[in-house]
């Protein structure tokens, strides 16, 4: 498509992609709306309505629209997909130029796809880098591992290692060749170029000579090792048919292979309650109409029912006046929503229809709390059928239709907490229709049965039931004349219109008669308290960030185990605020909880603590006020809990939180879990983050590092994967170094013993194929495969997580213990190799050509033996390290030791036409044919594995970690049965 | 349906058979397959070191290794060896003199003999060997100084040898072979052997051949244009610089030692990994009915040609028996008992600790 400039006007045909930024001039269909589907924008393949101007919605020709005469003001570009004020002002003939406002509601976003909608013409409002898709790709930063960085830092200690290697050895050079019969002795003189260079310049070269001699010591294919094993290593989360969930046809997802191992070492969970918790499939369970208990009799998930189902009334039948009240409490459930209805033809999005007799619909709306209820309405008995011409249908019980004219709709927003209808019977009545939080509509109530109903919402709460509750207000003609002003006003404004949209409501919204309250429940993933106990036990901290009221949140933080019958509560939230001050609120906590700790002291889970902080308080605690900065004060007391629930949460504190705990000065790695658009700040900010392929839409899945189909399988992935990944690239990390250690110390070693020549130990194809071929597959595999113990036994003993967390197998100590292996290794092959040719005959029997002779061995032999040992010990030591040997491991492990024999002998075997020396002929063979080769081939291999071995052994007697005990608990050979099981199962079914 | 669609792919193991069933398997495709390798369930041995393991591995290494080492230990005493330093630093050394006067272009050699006497006889064959201190054969610039495909006979090298020799490439315009700094260095001090009994002084007999790597002689070293004629096959060529003859005259009596593929030649080419180095020079063949050296006194005479006294070098004759190990090496021998002995040691401790521990971990363990 053509590049756009701004004023544009835009022709877009069905399922073509906005190119960019777009306000809504006219559509195809005659109402001047069309449907987008915003997939690739934030996932939710729901259609959604646009509307076109009103003033605009007539031009549908070329011709039509290029005779608009309008401007179009509007903000600055920001970043906020669902925020856009503007207004459009369209002159016709020489009148007045009318105004209207404009909203997300006609714009028309970037990436973006036209539904259903033949076609639209639309004028370019931002493009280029100012659309807000532009504008919200900045977000995303790299995620860097723990491990990487301890590896960063390990590799700028080799690199200062490598650099005063070769310095120290450039000093000694010149100190040592200070005689010129040393530096040019008769035998060995320097070429007359060399001998013009300047002293300056030959010891600059020889000190880079030294840095290309010793350069292996970096170990430049670890980088490409650590690579190759992250991106196949994620392959076993995908392939993971335990994460694999059948309902969604969809097993784990891997977004990106760089932070494998960081799920090896979460400490801090931060997660989402609703969709993650709990599985976001919303039912209505009952209602109340001024005490009085509705209940749908038949539940059938919400799918399927019978049309004609009656009120199942728990209480006598109802009176006059209760009588007014439940036909109003079931209009408003009925009108006040936004759900829309859609033919099942026009809609390939998510489903939720059923048979009426009637081509079928479905509900859609972007909240499924609304959908429940109106579905719930449908159930006891009142349709709500079609929004048509601003009239809104409701077939109600006796089957017949009531149509009333929707005035204007006060759309809900996360501050309010409510959402209301002007609507107009067909009596000519005008009615505020209104549902919200109970906290947002009983303070505007003035009349109404507000003791029942308020008994009634508390205990569903507390139940764990999702509570709203529902009120109207009957308008009379001035009033409504008002309210309207009120809001064509604000909506008009083009400055702080938020602001004052909110002042109309606030306005508008007051003297409620409370009609009832309603009760959807929101069930608890399968297996996600078992879930949060393994992470409890694995001594991670969970928290719950939620935007749901107190009540409801921590029913389901008891239900879902995060809070134990004996845990203490502690309260941080406004309404404590609100009789004490802040500061003193904080202080008795966190002395609550030191003293605590200090009585108990050493029995650790005599009490434990959980912590219930809403929104508005942690704003305050997060503000450093002038009485002092209370976040330390929170950062401590949240320490001691095992459990914190914050409620009452923005997206945006939700990642403030992350970002706190982030930045304490443990520095935890954190984990946030969640499945909605509100939770991706938060899965952006944390180390690592998780989505859920919930129902909210893929945004969370489509933003996470990880997306799983439940929240069950996150004990999977830490505990196993994570768990596994962790120990995994330890030890490959750790290899890494000690091995290029001991392959270069003694290197390093022999520049003693030959004048700090810079003459390379070993042949040149050795010094190359080391890293690449001899010890390369190995440590790959042992990185892929190994499992130091069992799966299940990691799934059933949580706190081995314990063992591994604060990055334990890369701290300095373990690293200081493998380079000294290194070096003592090294040592140990440079002297052993020294002591046997040091003037010595140390010499082939020469069985192999001639008997009995004795034939000398040069430096290459020397290099030979040393690298043989090298080799050997390495990968010996690998195969020390494995506890998981598979018939792969075997084949590796023996077949790359075989390899670099049958390497050395076809190297040594033949003289090689292309190469201009021929050093390495018969070298390896000559060694094999002697016999001290062969013992002393030996002997330093078990010189250098005794340390390590003894080491191991004593730590395991002396003080084993809980993972050893594990693995010492378990039978030697272990063949899962299951999988046994069921492998002859398939085969089987093979058969037929 | 599926999942056996899956299945019959995995087991007879050719991926491209086992088509989707129809709609219904477009969705269900993404499941991944149930391979014990893909779910990490490969059957495993899965081992431990553990005192317990490691126990009898440790005292079967200290029960093999002792013996090894009392056994090279003793073989390595039983070998004779005896060395003698002929450099002629000191004054009261017969070689003073020939140290003393040392120069290049002196054209006559200087001779001296070196008196010794064998307390032992040497029974079997004996190794003579020559051997250098502070001598930096493994130096770089001096171990890359050579040129490989000429010492194989290739013409082309022969006439141009490779950069690597500078500056021991040409000499007088003409390239020099063999070229490089390691054959210029050839040792060429001549060293004889004669036995002193009853006032006669009789030569021992020293063979020259065989001293080298058989597949250095016959494969990695040849004569360009094969064995005969080699002053036509060397003609446009310069000898070493520190040479006194030409490399065809390096043995002129023997054909299959002369050129490239003389063996003191090829010793020597073979540089040593350390500064302080031995090579065989010779090897006296064992006799049939007497010691192969009685004991007695003997007489080195050395024809003194090469210089050490610039960088302190030393220069000695050893003469060695050998066994089924090798020379003279207490080093292994020692090394094995060291490390077999501590092997039992430590079986020793750790048997001590894995009864205290295991103990105290079982009875630990029995009310978990």
């Amino acid at each position: 498509m053509a590049v756009n400039e701004v004023g544009d006007v835009v022709v877009v045909k069905e399922d073509e992609t906005f190119p960019c930024d777009l306000v809504l001039l006219s559509s195809s269909r005659e109402d001047g709306t069309c449907y987008v589907t915003t997939a690739s924008l934030d996932g939710e393949s729901s259609h959604k309505t646009y509307y076109a101007v009103p003033d605009t919605k007539a031009f549908r020709t070329d011709r039509e629209v290029e005779s608009i005469h309008a401007t179009i003001e509007c903000e600055q570009p920001q970043p906020d997909l669902y925020k856009f004020v503007g207004r459009i002002n369209v002159y016709k003939d020489t009148e007045e130029p009318v105004a209207r406002p404009l909203g997300s509601e006609n714009l028309l976003l970037r990436g973006a796809t036209l539904k259903n909608t033949h076609h639209i013409y639309a004028v370019a409002i931002y493009t280029g880098m100012e659309t807000k898709m532009a504008l919200n790709y900045q977000s995303k930063s790299q995620k860097r591992s723990a491990v990487e960085k301890s590896m960063n830092a390990f590799l700028i200690v080799y690199l200062c290692i490598l650099i005063s290697k070769a310095v120290i050895n450039t000093v000694l050079k010149y100190a040592w060749q200070w005689s010129p019969d040393r530096d040019e002795p008769w035998y060995n003189h320097r070429t007359e170029n060399e001998r013009q260079r300047p002293v300056v310049i030959r010891a600059f070269t020889d000190f880079l000579a030294f840095m290309v001699l010793f350069n292996y010591i970096i170990p430049v294919s670890m980088y490409v090792t650590v690579e190759m094993q992250k991106f196949l290593g994620s392959y076993f989360i995908t392939w993971d048919e335990e994460m694999f969930d059948e309902e969604l046809g969809e097993g784990a997802q891997v977004n990106t292979s760089d932070l494998n191992e960081e799920l090896g070492q979460v400490e801090y969970v931060f997660t989402d309650k609703t969709g993650t918790l709990t599985e976001n499939n919303m039912e209505f369970i009952e209602c109340c109409v001024d005490g009085n208990v509705y209940v749908p009799h038949a539940i059938c998930n919400g799918q399927i029912l019978s049309a004609a189902s009656s009120i199942d009334m728990i209480d006598s039948s109802p009176g006059g006046y209760r009588k007014e009240h439940e036909d109003l409490f079931f209009r408003a459930l009925c009108l006040c929503h936004t759900v829309q209805v859609k033919e099942e033809e026009t809609v390939d999005g998510i489903k939720r229809g059923f048979h009426q007799g009637r081509p079928t619909s479905f509900y859609i709306s972007s909240s499924p709390d609304e959908v429940a209820l109106v579905e719930g309405m449908k159930r006891l008995g009142y349709t709500y059928l079609r929004l048509k011409d601003n009239y809104m249908e409701i077939l109600n019980k006796d089957d017949e239709i009531e149509r009333f004219e929707l005035l204007h709709v006060l759309n809900f927003d996360s501050v309010r907490r409510r959402m209301s209808v002007i609507v107009k019977s067909s009596s000519g009545e005008y009615l505020l229709f209104c549902k919200g939080a109970d906290s947002s509509i009983f303070p505007r109530v003035v009349s109404g049965k507000v003791e029942q109903v308020k008994a009634r919402v508390e205990q569903n709460a507390v139940e764990g039931l999702r509570t709203l509750c529902v009120a109207f207000r009957r308008l009379s003609p001035d009033d409504y004349q008002e309210a309207c002003l009120l809001l064509t006003q604000a909506k008009l404004a083009l400055q702080d219109r938020e602001q004052r949209l909110a002042q109309a409501y606030d306005a508008i919204e007051r003297d409620f008669v409370l009609l009832g309250a309603t009760a959807v429940e929101d069930r608890l993933q399968e297996k996600a308290a078992d879930t949060i106990e393994s992470l409890h036990k694995a001594g991670m901290k969970v928290w719950v960030l939620t935007g749901d009221k107190m009540e409801t949140a921590a029913a389901t933080c008891y239900a879902s185990k995060l809070f134990r019958r004996s845990t203490q509560i502690l309260e941080l939230t406004k309404k404590r605020t609100e009789e004490q001050s802040l500061h003193d609120v904080m202080f008795e906590l966190s002395r609550t909880v030191l003293r605590q700790r200090s009585v108990s002291g050493l029995s650790v889970d005599c009490l434990d603590f959980g912590l219930i902080i809403d929104g508005a308080t942690l704003t305050a605690v997060l503000k450093s006020g002038p009485e002092g900065n209370y976040r330390e004060v929170f950062l401590e007391v949240s320490r001691n809990c095992s459990a914190v629930l914050c409620c009452r949460m923005a997206p945006l504190q939700k990642a403030q939180i992350v970002k706190l705990i982030k930045a304490s000065k443990e520095h935890p790695i954190t984990l946030a879990i969640g499945d909605g658009a509100n939770d991706v700040s938060m899965i952006l900010e944390a180390h690592v983050g998780i989505g859920i392929m919930g129902k909210e839409g893929r945004q969370a899945a489509r933003n996470s590092d990880y997306a799983i189909p439940k929240f069950k399988h996150l004990k999977k992935m830490l505990l196993v994967h994570g768990h596994y990944y962790y120990i995994r690239i330890a030890e490959l990390v750790q290899y890494f170094f000690y091995k290029n250690v001991c392959f270069i110390f003694p290197q390093f070693l022999f520049q003693f013993f030959c004048g700090f020549s810079q003459q390379p130990l070993y042949d040149t194809a050795y010094l190359t194929l080391y890293n690449i071929s001899f010890t390369s597959l190995p440590i790959l595999l042992y990185s892929l495969v190994e499992q130091h113990v069992s799966m299940d036994t990691l799934r059933r003993d949580p706190s081995l997580y314990k063992d591994i967390t604060k990055n334990s197998l890369l701290r300095w100590p373990v690293f200081l213990y493998w380079t000294c292996l290194g070096v003592f290794d090294a040592v140990v092959f440079f002297f052993g190799a020294y002591f046997l040719f040091d003037n010595t005959t140390f010499t082939s029997n020469g069985q192999l050509m001639t008997t009995n002779t004795q034939m000398m061995f040069g430096n290459w032999t020397f290099g030979t033996l040393v690298f043989t040992v090298l080799v050997f010990t390495v990968t010996i030591k690998l195969a020390l390290d494995t506890h998981h040997w598979t018939w792969i491991n075997h084949f590796v492990i023996w077949g790359s030791l075989l390899f670099y024999v049958i390497f050395s002998l076809l190297w040594g075997g033949i003289i090689w036409p292309f190469l201009n020396y021929q050093r390495m002929y018969y070298v390896f063979m000559q060694m094999l044919s002697s016999g001290p080769a062969w013992l002393s081939i030996i002997l330093l291999i078990t010189i250098s594995l005794l340390p390590d071995i003894i080491k191991k052994v004593l730590c395991r007697a002396m003080c084993p970690t809980p993972t050893e005990r594990a693995q010492s608990n378990r039978p030697c050979l272990t063949v899962e049965p299951s999988s046994i099981f069921m492998l002859s199962q398939s085969s089987s079914r093979m058969s037929f | 349906m599926m999942a056996s669609g899956y299945n019959a792919k995995e087991e007879d193991g050719h991926h491209s058979g086992a088509p989707g069933n129809g709609g219904a398997g477009a969705v269900k495709s993404k499941k991944p397959d149930n391979t014990a390798f893909k779910q990490q369930r490969l059957p495993a041995w899965q081992p431990i070191l553990t005192a317990g393991t490691v126990l009898p591995a440790f005292f079967v290494i200290g029960l093999i290794f002792i013996p090894i080492g009392i056994g090279l230990f003793v073989t390595s005493n039983n070998i004779k060896e005896f060395e003698i330093d002929y450099t002629g630093i000191e004054a009261s050394s017969p070689c003073y003199n020939c140290a003393q006067n040392y120069s290049w272009n002196s054209t006559s050699s200087c001779t001296c003999k070196v008196p010794f006497t064998l307390e032992q006889p040497f029974e079997s064959n004996v190794f003579m060997y020559y051997g250098l201190s502070n001598f930096y054969q493994n130096h770089r610039r001096y171990v890359k100084s050579r040129d490989d495909s000429q010492l194989n006979g290739d013409l082309t090298s022969l006439k141009s040898p490779s950069k690597e020799c500078d500056p021991y490439r040409t000499s007088d315009g003409l390239p020099i072979a063999p070229c490089g700094a390691i054959a210029n260095s050839l040792f060429n001090d001549t060293l004889e052997l004669y036995h002193l009994s009853n006032g006669t002084r009789t030569a021992v007999v020293l063979m020259k051949k065989g001293i080298a790597w058989w597949t250095d002689k016959h494969v990695k070293f040849r004569n360009p244009g094969g064995n005969d004629n080699l002053t036509l096959a060397f003609q446009g060529t310069s000898k070493p610089v520190n040479w006194k003859t030409p490399v065809f005259e390096l043995d002129p009596n023997d054909p299959d030692n002369n050129g490239f593929i003389n063996e003191d030649f090829i010793v020597w080419m073979r540089t040593a990994a350390l500064p302080t180095f031995r090579k065989l020079y010779r090897i006296i063949q064992k006799k049939v009915d007497a010691p192969t050296l009685a004991s007695g006194k003997y007489e080195l005479e050395v024809s003194y040609n090469y210089p050490v006294r610039s960088f302190d070098g030393r220069k000695r004759v050893i003469l060695s028996t050998i066994s089924w190990m090798g020379g003279k090496n207490p080093f292994l021998g020692i090394a094995y008992i060291t490390v077999g002995s501590v092997c039992f040691f430590l079986a020793v401790v750790l048997l001590i600790i894995h009864h205290k521990y295991d103990n105290r971990c079982s009875s630990a363990d029995i009310p978990n």
